[in-house]
């Protein structure tokens, strides 16, 4: 048996030593070293760009990514568990509504922001639409607002709220509820007293990847929000891009790595098996 | 069912088809501008004679297919052994590399690239592309076998070694066939997740391997643009069919 | 479908993209060529060309930096000809395979940044200023005017860290291209304090929104600014600020690690063939740094006040420079700080 799992492991260690480990190694390293003066790092090795972290400018930051990010985690869960518990409880035409969730993430993700804006700006259809019926005369400001990056944000990643929440319930047991509306509980009851919390590993599951998700987002933020907010992905984003500033860009990285890790291992560890 | 409740669905299903939808119907406008102007394939024209983008409809697909055989099959394996005995630092990894922001492995790895390939001659290209996309292609896989994994009975394994199979029948012959339905949905994951990427692969791209997304931003970038809404209706179809067709094929008992 | 028989399409798929002809790879900023430029060269020359893009400079010189990219040709700003050339990146041009550097625009036959032109040819140059609607009394003529009240919600300005800091300078007197802490500082404190009257920080997309008459001005590129006025006509009008405004040309340049230079040279003298450079500019709207060039253009376009301003307002122009490391860093905290006042 060892033998086996030894080959059927090496594909996939050797390709993570090489192509993951030692890229993230280089990028520890960089972390390490000085700007050089047009990107690229040089020497000497400093602890600067940590300490540059601790800079009540990127802590803060930090924080509204984080205040985003849960608003956005927020609406994704009201929004996607009714519509999951529909999917769930829809019959024979189950893989239909599901296939439905997931089609419109096929195009890309550019696309999918840029048919927001399509939709939010001045002029656009929703602007229009309720200026011809006379609901308002001056178009509303929706595009390059709060608003318009957590609509966004929850657009481009319901579906991972929607299919974990989907996958525990459907494993749940439908006698369970039967038996709870023949013991005269009411649907709302039931819903709360035994749906939702046999659901709470998929919303778990789900919270949890879509927070992952937004605090790592930067295109939101630039195209709906009109970069007049930044997160901490865009903070990356920048210094290896105009700010040319890798060493400090690798820091910031390895902090966002950090965050993440540090909110995904309690509920690896109350999850059993964990997702994978 | 409730009536609200499927009230509901139709709303949400709106808020997530709605923008789709204006956008493919405005692929069919004649005119450049935001308002409605006459029907027109102008921008079908357009993007089908872009030589730029047939070339870069070809990358894309080469790209996806060679990463999703080598994701979905390096996955598969993984996944496999996992589920016979658990690896705390492989799957710690595996962890990682799928929350790793995207720029930050594209940085990297063009870093490798530019380190190793200064001592090999090599060029970036097409082969640094689908390696790079095998890389954080390979986690999605394994996270989908294995969660088919848990719910099948290790005892039919058993089973068949007791009966004089070897590892590899059993793995082959036994559990293999149960996993063909996570198989194809985790490929079809890989290759979406392929032909989506931007920022990794504009990255990692060499002299001959832009790539559809690539082509893509760079038109949209410059405002709104029909034909890019062209495309991206041909898109969703098309792989929308792929979907279709792989659905039939799960329900197969 | 068979396996083998797939993978073996596979492999003849990859086959059509290999061609035994020569070839020269182009690497440059989307759509900066027309659209007949790389299919006339390649005929002519019986060479193939592949013309692959970025989306600024930075993502440029990210690839490039490790001298083992695969390009042969590359658009560098004048601002990273210096630092592209102390990295080692760009070969010395050899002026005996170029007919047509005599066609230059004078301005542009000794740049302060190349005086030589050993290492780039200018191709084509641009300007920043501000594009506003027509009809607006009183109209826009300085940058100072995108602080005025009146403007409130109404106006974007570019999401690029060195055009706003620029445009802040510019008004407050100081250079574009300032290393100076303190005046750096108080161009950050101006930002900011325009910053509750803008709409967005927006760069090429704003185009559509100026088009649809849903803003009142905006600072833009010159060349969104052209694109502009070609679908909107008179409504819109393009200004160079009073307090002057950014400069900057793109050169085509031979990078180091090409191992084909001659036909890269003749790429370039191709490019410089009054006839095709014509053509390049008339096409993309930008202002060609070739004389003959735009003497061969349209009326309209070779006498057009926005590509073409007269000498009073040229003077006016700063070129970006390129900055030290030092001052880089600055200004990327003062930029980090200004969004996220």
């Amino acid at each position: 048996m060892n033998r086996l799992r030894f080959w059927c492991l090496a594909p996939a260690t050797t390709l993570l030593a090489v192509l993951f480990l030692v890229p993230i190694l280089i990028i520890a390293a960089y972390s390490l070293l000085s700007r050089g003066p047009y990107g690229g790092v040089m020497p000497p090795w400093t602890l600067e760009n940590y300490t540059r972290l601790a800079d009540p400018l990127y802590l803060s930051i930090l924080w509204r990514t984080s205040l985003y990010s849960l608003a956005a985690t927020a609406v994704c869960l009201l929004a996607g568990f009714p519509l999951a518990w529909f999917i769930s409880r829809s019959g024979p035409r189950k893989s239909l509504f599901l296939a439905l969730v997931i089609v419109p993430f096929w195009t890309s993700f550019l696309v999918r922001t840029y048919a927001w804006m399509f939709l939010l700006r001045d002029t656009g259809l929703i602007n229009s639409t309720l200026q011809s019926l006379g609901l308002i005369h001056q178009p509303l400001p929706l595009l390059y607002t709060p608003f318009a990056v957590i609509v966004g944000l929850v657009y481009g990643y319901l579906p991972f709220m929607i299919l974990p929440i989907y996958a525990t319930l459907e494993k749940l047991d439908p006698s369970l509820l039967e038996a709870s509306a023949d013991l005269g509980a009411r649907p709302i009851t039931t819903m709360f007293q035994i749906v939702i919390p046999l659901a709470r590993p998929g919303m778990l599951a789900g919270g949890v990847l879509v927070f992952i998700s937004c605090l790592g987002a930067y295109l939101t933020p630039d195209l709906l929000g009109g970069g007049k907010t930044i997160m901490i992905g865009n903070l990356v984003q920048n210094q290896f891009t105009a700010a040319r500033d890798w060493p400090f860009g690798a820091a910031l990285s390895l902090l966002l790595m950090a965050v993440v890790m540090a909110m995904l291992m309690p509920v690896l560890r109350r999850e059993k098996d964990g997702l994978l | 069912m409730s009536r609200w409740l499927s009230l509901y669905a139709v709303a949400a299903y709106a808020f997530l088809h709605l923008p789709l939808a204006v956008l493919a119907v405005f692929s069919f406008n004649s005119s450049r501008v935001t308002a409605w102007e006459s029907f027109s394939f102008t921008w079908y024209r357009a993007a089908f004679t872009d030589p730029q983008l047939s070339e870069a409809t070809v990358n894309s697909f080469l790209i996806g297919a060679a990463a999703t055989i080598l994701a979905t099959a390096i996955g598969t394996l993984c996944a496999y052994a996992l589920w016979k005995r658990g690896s705390l630092p492989i799957t710690s990894t595996l962890y990682l590399s799928m929350v790793t922001p995207e720029i930050v492995l594209g940085i990297a790895l063009l870093a490798l690239y530019q380190w190793m390939f200064r001592y090999l001659g090599l060029q970036l290209g097409l082969h640094t592309v689908i390696l790079a996309h095998v890389m954080f292609c390979t986690a999605y896989v394994v996270t989908v076998v294995a969660a088919r994994l848990r719910s099948i009975d290790a005892s039919l394994e058993e089973a068949a070694l007791d009966l004089g199979a070897t590892d590899w029948q059993a793995f082959h012959r036994v559990t293999l066939p149960q996993l063909v339905p996570a198989i194809v949905s985790a490929a079809l994951l890989v290759f979406i997740t392929s032909f989506d990427d931007f920022v990794i692969t504009s990255l990692v791209a060499g002299v001959d391997s832009e790539t559809l997304p690539m082509v893509i931003y760079a038109m949209a970038r410059k405002g709104f643009n029909p034909a890019v809404n062209a495309i991206s209706t041909m898109i969703v179809l098309g792989l929308g069919v792929l979907i279709l067709l792989s659905s039939r094929l799960e329900r197969k008992p | 479908m068979n396996r083998r028989l797939f993978l073996m399409g596979l492999a003849g798929l990859a086959g059509c993209t290999r061609n035994t002809t020569a070839r020269l790879n182009v690497f440059n900023w989307s759509e900066y060529v027309a659209p007949e430029t790389i299919p006339g060269f390649e005929r002519e020359f019986n060479v193939r060309v592949r013309y692959g893009v970025y989306e600024s400079a930075e993502e440029m010189l990210a690839r490039l930096m490790s001298g083992n990219s695969g390009w042969d040709v590359v658009f560098p700003p004048n601002y990273f000809i210096q630092p592209m050339v102390q990295l080692g990146l760009l070969a010395s041009l050899d002026h005996s395979q170029l007919d047509h550097l005599n066609t230059l625009d004078p301005r542009f036959r000794k740049p302060h940044w190349d005086p030589d032109l050993r290492y780039g040819i200018p191709y084509m140059w641009g300007a920043t200023g501000i594009l506003h609607q027509s009809n607006i009394q009183p109209p826009f003529h300085a940058w100072a005017d995108l602080w005025a009240p009146r403007v409130r919600n109404r106006i974007t300005m570019l999401d690029d860290p060195s055009e706003v800091l620029g445009a802040s300078l510019k008004s407050l007197g100081f250079s574009l291209n300032s290393q100076n802490p303190a005046e750096l500082a108080r161009a950050k404190d101006h930002a900011a304090l325009q910053k509750p009257l803008l709409r967005a920080y927006v760069n090429e997309i704003v185009r559509d929104q100026l088009v649809a008459g849903e803003l009142m001005a905006a600072q833009v590129w010159r060349s969104t600014a052209m694109r502009a006025i070609e679908s909107a006509g008179p409504r819109l009008t393009f200004v160079y600020p009073r307090e002057g405004y950014p400069l900057y040309a793109d050169s085509i340049a031979v990078l180091k690690e090409s191992k084909r230079r001659t036909i890269a040279h003749a790429f370039i003298n191709y490019l410089t063939r009054p006839k095709v450079a014509a053509r390049v500019s008339e096409v993309k709207l930008e202002s060609t740094c070739n004389a003959l060039a735009r003497a061969l253009l349209p009326a309209t376009l070779r006498d057009h006040p926005v590509l073409y301003p007269d000498d009073a307002t040229l003077d006016r122009g700063e070129w970006f420079a390129p900055l030290s490391g030092e001052a880089q860093k600055l200004r990327d905290r003062l930029w980090t700080e200004i969004k996220s006042s």
